[in-house]
């Protein structure tokens, strides 16, 4: 036999490896290979134990390490809160030119209107922190953070209506049914607790609920993912968790007496049967019990001291307001969930505008600063994103009649729009992005809802082109096949 | 590290790599060429066709590395046939030089060495190419041989064994009687067996016993409404449109179909044609009509802003990704907005596709409404009684109308109206304008009208003109024209009342031909060049006499020359049984599938099933009466070692139940199943929170209407479900947002709390516990009575022990505080029997909870 043949036949992959591996450098071996590296965790259907980080994950030495996003759904007016321009006042009820306005798709509601006129913002703009950022007068309390926050200014989303506006910013797609980012994070990631879900949703809306969207479960879904990476909803009914709590009656002891009981009966069964797949489940089942202690008591806010509490706000006291949900945020993050989701209502003001969105900033200015700030004084803003985001904003010109007060707003408008992020390696005090006159076309440094989230996953270690999940034959990520890292506000 | 070192070393790595391979399996060193299908055709799909595949938009350097034989036939040194040495796509993949090294750095996708060292070898074999397995109708593979031969009961067993030898595994034993029966039970009926079925199979020594308990199975009519689960998954069938308004429909009239359609086991090409055209064939029955459900199980987005011709788009985009994937196994999704970047799909096949949908008579948007919303096009539907009912008041309206419509216009008519006119004009005494007419007299015509009738006929509105007009035909018309218009509009009346009682099913129809563009990039606001109505190239065309319409696509994927639909089917039954199919991508048979373990098998199962006449039952009965099936699920050491993910098949599968599955077990088991079939979904058990988000929208009440009394206790397949928030407590069920056909099973804390705490199974458990109180006497005659009703089997001695021991702990905490007991065994609608002690009925209920979540039970084994 060839001699070279006989050698070849003696290796076997695995010291092949190691042999050659010393030579030309373990890690570029490993680079070389990356498909097999992964082929563990990103292999569709299979089913990981959830709590390690996928192996090569993660990419780079992340910024971040967990993340909340405090979602302003409705689609807040970047025309009244954020985008200054003061150009705007001398131009009210004229019609917006039509060298602006042309081509714009714009919902049914608006699209057939005659009539463009200019609506200025409803109050005035003033300056905030050491970095003399322009804010509206409505959002006091974010003007208090704002030299921890960084103001995007140039959003652009395709869609025009909310669900798929909402879609696509969660899940990088307008047609429901893919992962989530929180699902992508904790898919890639890895949990960072085993008492409480690493990905966990609170709704609430606004107090009159008269301009809110429902939310579905897709905006926080696993899509192709395994189902156990879909972020768990709270709710603020009795149940925080649905079926959390143990039947009315039965007393404690007897519950633990029976997992105990039921444990030892699966691994009775496990040595039978010999599937790995019991164990699990003997896991899953303590886990439960564990979360029926774990979820009651993070849930206790009233234990927090009273100038937390007061940080926070009145409303902080009510069930299921924003404000309440943004202190269990804080108390979630604390714990070990790496992504929390609110999902806030009411921003979508097409008739009401003239006295809601006061109403609404009231609502959500206190509590979303109030947790940067405690974020901030507890030192886990540094390593935590918050995003307050939205699927679009408003036209700058009126929607109805603006001589009804009930009876006119803004549209909803997704050529341009703002967000800010705070922590997790964003720019403190910075505004990126610039909009034209009108707040109605990006005029430098466009961000698309993409480039975001590629930017998001970047600060949490994660390239988003390899963050990916083989479906249908096709390698799957939240960026589709878009989105580029937006390096000016990082 | 100095990069050209590392690809110097790289190429030392391959050649080592390449004789490797070499070496393997073949005692000389001939050059044996890697398989295309198998072993090249994934690299290059992989890692080159996003740059140089079918997708022409995305296409770089001209170079299509997707049609080989094209390559090589244009000449040229990209391949080289037998020389990889002189191959520049080699010479590319082995570059110093990033700016020519492929795949390009920056794409993130390099190739290992083995893969390279594959493509090498393959070149040197002369390049040889086959097409795709899938685009290659199946052939009857002969059956091959196997040892031990009296193991094969059927060819599936011929195929399988095998493989084990080929492999040096053998078969696991036969499960245990009671498992395989509770096996066969949940698999095609979804339900346990009962004690007495149980009984009646373990004491039968015939030879045939286990052929006979398939049979009563399969004629069970439990059976369609089983393997109903995963077509409506399929079909994202669900009870309301989905968004924010999120109005009911009727379609679980299509769901009755469904089941009626499976137990009467119709031919799966009927079920094919009726489904997707069945309003195309000719006289179509009101059966054939509601089939057609099916692709009207989309959403259908009612916002405020929606526009409805996007809107309509995305239907039409759904119903080409439900069809595709649910009969081709193909994501043809992919070529809606570019080429399909690895399957041979273009945009022209993409929207010839979609021109088979694109004549619905629909808006795109649902109509307003409260609770209720159903677009068209739809048909009442109700039984037979019903609906000959309807049609009678149907003609009945439509005669008056006719005769009605010949008295209107007359001249007669017209001279009558003018002369009334005239009266109110002036509003004198009226006298008779005609003979033997009542006149109208000022009195008895509404002010508002004699004010109408004076305003100068020029300058009457058409509102004003139409508003006349009507009160003269209801009031002051000729005979016999008044009285057949009174009749008309009562008959009218009558008519859509009757309607008004009967359900709704959308269905398709094409009667509003539209002309279809290719959109560019998917969108609707940018139609391109003019398609029509075609199926995708790569495949068999459409025979030349046939319809280019929803018919004629129907007929040809169930035509003997199409290559996926038999596979695709039959995979799907596979996976109905061993949780994965043969070939584990059900929703995708394209170049980026898994390639089929046991290509032969699968094969000969289409074959089979398509030569049966497309039995469905058939196919069923072959897999449940396999060896390969009958086989115990038990992981052996050597298995967990050789073949933990048990590709060849030498145990049997073992997975938790469907949630809704696991529902209808309990309910069974505690004896309390409600077993009606068909009809308006029901409101079972639900935490009362679930819904309260959809309340936002206030142009409906959203309150949970729980349902009362047997209606809590319908098998889960008529549980209502809303297409917004599924059912609380149906975990790993499909979002019935778009097509899934894959088998999802996870394994979380919130299903153990589920199972655990959920009123459903404390209710279950309850009225269990009171069963077996009735049946048996002795604490361990009604743990055994529990537990087998629950696991089907008996129960160990040592499990005995354990349960004893739980049972007096429950006694014990229970007789401590007795009003805990009472709370305990109250939880459900269902009475509790006045006679029974609550604190023995307590403890008895934790047990039979503990019961229902024993893996043993949670899992079919």
């Amino acid at each position: 036999m060839n001699p070279l043949t006989e050698l070849a036949q003696q290796f076997t992959r695995r010291s092949l490896l190691q042999g050659f591996g010393h030579g030309i450098g373990l890690a570029a071996i490993a680079q070389l290979l990356g498909e097999e590296a992964q082929a563990g965790g990103s292999r569709e259907g299979e089913l990981r134990d959830g709590s390690a980080p996928l192996s090569g994950l993660p990419h780079h030495p992340p910024k971040a390490k967990r993340m909340i996003v405090l979602w302003q759904g409705g689609g807040p007016s970047h025309v009244d809160l954020f985008d200054h321009k003061p150009g705007l006042e001398a131009m009210r009820l004229q019609e917006l030119p039509e060298s602006v306005r042309k081509g714009t798709r714009l919902s049914t509601m608006t699209a057939s209107q005659g009539s463009y006129k200019i609506l200025p913002p409803l109050k005035p703009f003033r300056q905030y922190g050491d970095s003399g950022r322009w804010l509206s007068e409505l959002l006091p309390h974010t003007g208090g953070v704002a030299d921890d926050i960084c103001l995007v200014r140039s959003m652009y989303t395709e869609a025009v209506n909310h669900a798929p506006g909402v879609t696509l910013f969660m899940t990088g797609s307008q047609i429901p049914g893919r992962p989530s980012l929180g699902a992508w994070m904790t898919y890639g990631l890895g949990t960072l607790t085993s008492e409480l879900p690493s990905f966990v949703v609170m709704t609430s809306s606004d107090v009159g609920k008269t301009c809110g969207q429902l939310f579905f479960d897709y905006y926080w879904g696993s899509g192709f993912l395994p189902s156990k990476y879909q972020g768990v909803r709270f709710r603020s009914g009795a149940d925080p968790v649905l079926y959390l709590r143990d039947p009315q009656g039965l007393p404690r002891e007897l519950r633990r007496a029976a997992l105990d009981d039921l444990a030892e009966l699966n691994r009775q069964h496990l040595s039978l049967s010999g599937d790995p797949e019991i164990d699990t489940r003997i896991s899953q089942y303590e886990m439960a019990f564990r979360m029926q202690t774990s979820v009651p008591d993070l849930l206790e806010v009233e234990q927090e001291p009273a100038h937390v509490l007061e940080l926070y706000g009145p409303d902080v006291k009510r069930p299921g307001s924003f404000a309440r949900n943004c202190l269990i945020a804080r108390r979630l993050l604390e714990r070990g969930t790496r992504f929390v989701q609110l999902m806030h209502s009411g921003w979508d003001q097409h008739n009401n505008l003239s006295y809601q969105l006061a109403e609404q900033c009231r609502d959500t200015d206190q509590p979303a600063a109030a947790l940067v700030r405690d974020l901030k004084q507890r030192g886990m803003l540094d390593d935590t994103i918050v995003l307050w985001g939205t699927e679009f904003g408003r036209t700058v010109f009126i929607q109805g009649d603006i001589n009804n007060p009930r009876g006119h707003g803004r549209d909803h408008f997704g050529k341009c729009y703002s967000v800010w992020l705070a922590g997790g390696g964003f720019r403190p005090g910075h505004s990126y992005g610039e909009t034209d006159d009108f707040c109605y076309s990006v005029a430098k440094d466009p961000v698309h809802v993409h480039d975001l989230q590629a930017t998001i996953l970047h600060q949490l270690g994660i390239d988003h082109e390899r963050l990916t999940f083989r479906y249908q034959g096709r390698d799957f990520r939240l960026t589709d096949v878009h989105g580029e890292v937006v390096q000016g506000i990082v | 590290m100095n990069h050209a070192i590392e690809r110097q070393t790289l190429r030392v790595l391959i050649w080592v790599l390449g004789l490797m391979l070499t070496a393997t399996g073949a005692s000389d060193l001939v050059a044996q060429s890697p398989d295309y299908n198998r072993q090249v055709l994934p690299i290059l799909s992989n890692h080159c066709f996003a740059c140089h595949g079918p997708d022409s938009q995305a296409r770089a350097a001209d170079l299509r590395l997707d049609d080989i034989p094209g390559l090589l036939a244009a000449g040229g040194e990209i391949i080289v046939p037998g020389k990889s040495e002189e191959s520049e796509l080699v010479r590319r993949l082995l570059s110093d030089d990033e700016d020519e090294l492929m795949p390009p750095p920056d794409h993130k996708r390099p190739l290992s060495p083995e893969q390279i060292a594959t493509l090498g070898k393959w070149i040197d074999a002369g390049a040889k190419t086959t097409p795709h397995w899938a685009f290659v109708p199946p052939q009857r593979p002969p059956v091959p041989l196997a040892t031990p031969a009296d193991w094969v009961r059927n060819p599936i067993d011929a195929f399988v064994l095998n493989g084990l030898n080929r492999e040096g595994l053998v078969p696991s034993p036969e499960a245990g009687r009671a498992t395989l029966l509770r096996r066969l039970s949940l698999d095609l009926i979804g339900l346990p067996p009962t004690p007495a079925e149980l009984e009646a199979f373990l004491s039968d020594t015939a030879p045939d016993a286990y052929e006979r308990q398939v049979e009563r199975l399969l004629a069970n009519p439990h059976y369609g409404e089983r393997m109903a689960l995963p077509w409506l998954e399929a079909a994202r069938y669900a009870d309301s449109n989905g968004f924010q308004q999120d109005g009911d429909t009727h379609q679980y009239v299509w769901r009755d179909w469904v089941v009626n359609a499976l137990n009467t086991n119709m031919p799966f090409d009927q079920f094919t044609i009726e489904q997707l055209a069945g309003d195309l064939l000719p006289k179509p029955t009101h059966e054939q009509q509601v089939a057609t459900g099916f692709n009207r199980c989309h959403l259908l987005n009612g916002e405020g802003g929606a526009i409805p011709e996007e809107q309509r788009n995305v239907i039409v985009f759904d119903r080409v990704d439900v069809t595709a994937t649910n009969w081709l196994g193909l994501t043809l999704a992919c070529a809606q907005c570019h080429d399909h970047k690895y399957d041979p799909l273009t945009m022209q096949d993409y929207y010839s596709f979609f021109a088979f949908f694109n004549n619905v008579p629909e808006s795109g948007v649902p109509p307003g409404g409260s609770q209720y919303r159903i677009a068209d096009p739809f048909i009442y539907t109700g039984t037979l009684e019903q609906r000959n009912q309807l049609a009678e008041l149907e003609a009945r309206a439509r005669q008056l109308r006719q005769q009605y419509e010949r008295l209107e216009p007359s001249p007669e008519t017209a001279l009558h109206y003018a002369c009334w006119l005239s009266e109110l004009e002036s509003a004198e005494s009226p006298q008779p304008p005609l003979e033997g007419q009542a006149p109208p007299t000022a009195g008895q015509v509404p002010a508002e009208i004699i004010e109408l009738a004076r305003v100068p006929a020029e300058q009457r509105n058409d509102e004003q003109k139409m508003r006349l007009r009507r009160h003269f035909l209801d009031h002051a018309a000729p005979e016999p024209l008044l009285t057949v218009r009174r009749e008309l509009i009562a008959a009218d009346q009558a008519r859509d009342q009757f309607r008004e009682s009967l359900a709704k099913v959308m269905v398709m129809s094409d009667a509003r031909p539209r002309e279809t563009r290719i959109l560019q990039r998917g969108n609707y606001e940018m139609p391109g060049d003019p398609v029509t109505a075609n199926t995708p190239a790569v495949l068999p065309p459409l025979p030349a006499d046939a319809p280019h319409n929803r018919l004629g696509l129907a007929q040809w994927l169930v035509s003997a020359e199409n290559p996926l639909v038999a596979r695709v089917q039959v995979n799907r039954f596979w996976q109905h049984y061993w949780g994965q199919g043969l070939v584990k991508t059900p929703e995708n048979f394209g170049l980026q599938s898994e390639p089929p373990r046991h290509p032969e098998l699968l094969d000969w199962l289409a074959v089979e099933f398509r030569e049966s006449g497309w039995d469905m039952k058939h196919l069923h009965r072959l897999i449940v009466t396999s060896s390969t099936y009958r086989q115990s699920s038990h992981l052996r050491p050597e298995l967990l070692e050789r073949d933990p993910a048990n590709e060849f098949f030498a145990r049997a599968a073992r997975f938790r139940l469907s949630s809704l599955l696991l529902r209808d077990l309990a309910l069974a088991a505690s004896g309390q199943l409600n077993l009606q079939f068909g009809g308006k979904p029901v409101y079972p058990y639900q935490p009362p929170d679930i819904w309260d988000s959809l309340a936002i929208t206030k142009e409906r009440d959203f309150s949970y209407p729980l349902s009362s009394g047997p209606d809590l206790y319908r098998r889960s397949l008529y549980t209502f479900w809303r297409r917004t928030v599924g059912p609380g407590n149906m975990f790993d069920a499909g979002s019935r947002q778009a097509c899934k056909v894959r088998v999802t099973i996870t394994n979380t804390p919130l299903h153990a709390l589920t199972t655990l705490n959920d009123e459903t199974w404390v209710e279950a458990s309850r009225l269990l516990a009171s069963t077996v109180q009735r049946e048996a006497g002795s604490d361990k005659e009604r743990i055994a009575t529990a537990f087998e009703r629950v696991c089907a089997r008996q129960p160990s001695a040592s499990e005995l022990a354990v349960f004893e021991r739980q049972l007096a702990k429950g006694r014990e905490l229970f007789a401590a505080a007795p009003e805990q007991a009472r709370e305990f065994i109250g939880i459900g609608a269902s009475e509790v029997p006045a006679e029974s002690d609550p604190i023995e009925l307590a403890a008895l209920t934790n047990v039979c909870l503990t019961i229902f979540n024993l893996d043993d039970a949670l899992t079919r084994e």
